[in-house]
Parts: structure tokens; sequence; C-alpha cells
């Protein structure tokens, strides 16, 4: 009989609940628009998304290699060296804060819990904010870059990292615990080999997110094609950001398809 | 020679693990421990590398007290002690070799072990092992391919690669059906009778104990409360070791293939 009165009570609860999250959203949405001005269209809108549409359409083809340099090939290359190094120096630098951050690590909980508050503080700070930072400490360029991505990565490859370490079987350990090994061996023979592919296959992924912030840090002067393409888009160059728009897609989809057919690889 | 003197334990939550334990077991015995879940089993064989920390008494391996041994003395004492567990406790993603030749790890140093390079010698040890457990061929295939009585024969192989003196059993057949169990088994006894090597075995099978075993020791509630051969440990004698009638799924049941 419980079952009866339960398929009766349901409906009517879960459509109170319905109508109650419909107004909030309603109240939340007319909050948002009485808060955005709107002073209508600008006048040259229509021209101006025509000769947008027009340059991509006509993309700037000499602009793609240019013997005496600053041109597409060179832009894109700069901008995977910088993904490639910001994601190695990420790799490498997040390994001491994953171990520092897994609780089964160590034993104190405080130790864990304030190595997950450090990483949480590196990820509130977007890439493009690390950069400008970096920009005024060690002047523009890729350097900047790579350092940018490679601060801003670490504090998602370590707590993807921290999970993994939290999610080994715990058996090797103790066996290589009772053969006499000391805490560095254990960790060398019973925790690296179950973590390593995680770890490689979780870097790879934050490489594909990596090249897609290295095309924009040159907006703001920390190297690669965003640098000619924040040009490009000054003086309303629209050939060449299409060009230029082309080839980062370009570059992304086949990073995207090595990264990937590695992944499958290592896992 | 192991032995306990009024070794106890006393979990952090109050439960007592072991009560006034006084046992030595000889070189070369095989010995089973036998006895309900939660009688205390797995805390006497872990007690003995000390996995465990006991209460109160000491247990001393070979007239070095583990009890009291620093841990550099503790692992000292550990790289004679092999054990073998329920899960096998295998990296399984790392080959089989891989496997064995981590046993070897607490006769190098520190910085040496970091390379992940092992002499040659450890290499053939290892190798000699894995051909005494009947799985030589699997030496180079990565662990999670092998049968569950497989992956247990490379922790057997690892204690061998160990050299140790004692090997120490949690329940290495638990999780095996009944066909590998017996080989298992017969690895462990092999071993035993050729290497001369002191075995703790702990089992819940007990036509299994008695076949096995050169010496059965019952617990019950943290208490020793049988120590004798296996022809002393009567059905009798089990039911009082378990406090009730012997149950059908306590006997393994396929008799003796050899």
């Amino acid at each position: 009989m419980k079952l009866d009165t339960d398929t009766l009570q349901r409906p009517i609860s879960s459509r109170i609940r319905f109508w109650v999250i419909a107004a909030l959203m309603i109240a939340i949405y007319y909050w948002a628009i009485q808060g955005m001005q709107f002073e209508g269209l600008q006048k040259t809108a229509g021209s101006v998304s025509k000769s947008i549409l027009t340059g991509f359409l006509h993309p700037d083809w000499s602009f793609v290699y240019i013997p005496e340099g600053e041109d597409l090939l060179r832009g894109l290359l700069d901008t995977l060296v910088i993904s490639i190094l910001g994601t190695v120096v990420a790799a490498v630098t997040c390994i001491p804060f994953a171990f520092w951050a897994s609780s089964n690590m160590s034993r104190q909980w405080a130790v864990s819990g304030s190595g997950k508050v450090v990483l949480s503080i590196i990820r509130v700070f977007p890439e493009i904010i690390v950069a400008i930072l970096f920009i005024k400490a060690v002047g523009p360029g890729s350097f900047a870059g790579v350092l940018a991505l490679g601060i801003h990565s670490i504090g998602m490859l370590a707590k993807l990292y921290a999970e993994t370490i939290e999610n080994i079987d715990p058996g090797p350990e103790e066996a290589l615990l009772a053969c006499g090994a000391n805490r560095l061996q254990v960790l060398r023979y019973a925790v690296l080999p179950q973590v390593i592919p995680q770890f490689l296959s979780y870097s790879i992924y934050r490489f594909e997110i990596n090249i897609r912030s290295a095309t924009t840090l040159g907006l703001v002067g920390a190297g690669g094609i965003g640098t000619p393409l924040i040009f490009a888009l000054q003086v309303r160059n629209w050939n060449r950001v299409g060009i230029i728009l082309l080839g980062i897609i370009l570059l992304i989809i086949l990073t995207d398809l090595v990264s990937g057919w590695l992944r499958k690889r290592i896992i | 020679m192991i032995t306990f003197e009024n070794v106890s334990k006393t979990y952090p939550n109050g439960t007592a693990g072991l009560r006034n334990v006084n046992l030595t077991i000889h070189e070369g015995e095989l010995v089973v421990i036998v006895g309900s879940s939660g009688a205390g089993k797995s805390t006497l064989l872990r007690s003995i590398n000390r996995l465990n920390d006991i209460s109160a008494g000491e247990i001393k391996v070979n007239g070095k007290s583990v009890t009291r041994a620093t841990s550099s003395e503790l692992r000292r004492i550990r790289r004679d002690i092999g054990m073998i567990f329920q899960s096998f406790n295998l990296v399984k993603r790392s080959t089989v070799l891989r496997n064995v030749l981590s046993g070897r790890v607490g006769y190098h140093s520190t910085f040496k072990t970091m390379f992940g390079l092992f002499p040659k010698e450890d290499v053939e040890l290892s190798l000699h092992a894995l051909e005494r457990v009947n799985i030589r061929e699997k030496a180079y295939i990565r662990s999670d391919q092998l049968s569950g009585g497989q992956q247990q024969r490379v922790s057997i192989a690892r204690a061998l690669a160990q050299e140790a003196r004692i090997i120490l059993a949690d329940e290495p057949v638990a999780s095996l059906d009944p066909l590998t169990t017996r080989q298992v088994m017969d690895d462990l006894k092999r071993i035993n009778q050729e290497m001369n090597i002191t075995t703790i075995i702990n089992l819940h099978f007990i036509d299994l104990a008695r076949e096995y075993a050169t010496r059965i020791i019952g617990l019950r509630a943290g208490e020793v409360v049988f120590d004798g051969t296996p022809a002393e440990a009567t059905d009798q004698v089990f039911a009082e070791i378990y406090g009730r009638p012997i149950l059908q799924d306590e006997l393994l049941g396929v008799g003796g293939v050899s």
C-alpha cells in the first residue's frame, strides 16, 4: 500500500517544485535584463558585419608565409611551442603539489586540506590575468606566456593528479612495505607505476586546453598568434583576421587529433 | 623461529584483536591458522611483520624484537619475511617480472632503486623464482593479463625473489576456485619442504588445513584455543574453535588431485 501513496503524492510535490524553480528563473532573468543597458545597434552595424564576412570569405593568403618573418606559420609555431612548454612546466611542477593535496599520502587531514586550498587559489586566476602579471614581471613575449600557462595549469593538473593518487589500489603499497621497502621505494614501485599513465593522459588533455588559451595570450602581449590577430583586428584588416582564424582552427583540429590518438595509446 | 610473548592487541574502538598469545613457531614448520572471521587470524599474521602494531607483549623473529625495532631495523627484518595476500597486491599495469623484482628493493640503496634498474643477478633470481612456480614464460606479460591463480603464483615468486626465510600468507586462496586453490597450496607446500621456509597460512577451509599443515593453531576471539597436529584437529576440535558445528562451506570439498 505504501507504494500506491508514493506514486500519488510524488507528482504533486514535484509539480510544486517545478513552478517554484520556474518562478525563480523568471525573476533572475528579469533582474539580469534590468541590469543591462541596451542603446540600440550602431548605424554602421550592417556594413561592418558585411565587410567582416567578406573578409573571412577572402582570407589574406599572402600572410601565410612571409620570408622576413611575422607571418601566420611562425605565429602558429610560436603558439604551439608556448603551449607545449607551458604544459611540460605544469606537468612536472604539479607532481609535488599533487602528493601534498592527496589525502592518502599524509596522515594528518590538515596537510592534504591545505594543499587543496592552495590549488583552488591557483585555479582562481584566469590565464590572461596571470599572463599580464608575468608580462609586468619578465617583460612581454613568449616566455611570459609559457610561465602564465604553466602556473595556471598547475591548479587543474595537480587536482586531477591528486584524485588519481587517491584512487590507487593500496594493495601494492602494503606488499612493498612488507618486502622491507622504505617510503620512497614504496612511492617508486607501488604508487608511480599506477599513476604515471593517468598523469600523462591528463597532461595531454591539458595541452589541448592550453593550445586554445595560447592563441589568446598574444592579445595581451604574451607571444604567439594572438599578437598579429589583435593588430589585424585593430586596423580592421578582416582578410588577415580571416586567415589567422582559419590557421588557428586548423592547428587546434590537428593537435586534438594527435593528442586524442596519443591518449588512447597510453591508457 | 618466531616467538609471541604475552601478545595482546586492542583496537582503538576497544575490541580485542589478540588476547595474551604465547606461541613459538620453529623453522621449517607449515603452520595453518584457523578460526571464524573476526577471530584475529589476520591480526596475528600481520603483527609478525608489524603491518599491525600490537598493544602489549613482544614478538621476536629469529631472536630480534619486531616490537621494539627501529624503522630501519624493521625494514631489515621485513626483508626476510615474504607476504602473500588474498588480493595478490600486484601492480596490475606492470609486467610480471617487474612485480617479482620489486621484492628485491630492500637489498639496494634508495638512490639506486629510484632509477628502476636492477642488477643482472636480481633478474636471474626473479626468473628462477618464476620457474619454481611454473610461470617462467609469463615473465614479460602485464600482470592483469593473468588468471587469479597465476597472479597469486607471481606473488609467491615475489616472496621467493626476496629470498625470504619466512612466508606469511593471509587467506591466499580465498579468491580462487577450488582447482587453482589446490595448485597454489601445492606450491606453498613444495616451497616449504624444498627450501625449508617457515610458512604461516591463514585459511578458512578446514579440510585444506588438515591436508597441508604440519601444525594447526586455532583462534577464537583473539585467544589461542587449539595448538596441535592435523591428526589431533578432529571435527570435534574444529567445532570448539568455531564455537558451533562445521558448515559445508568451510570444506573445500575437492579431494586430493595428486
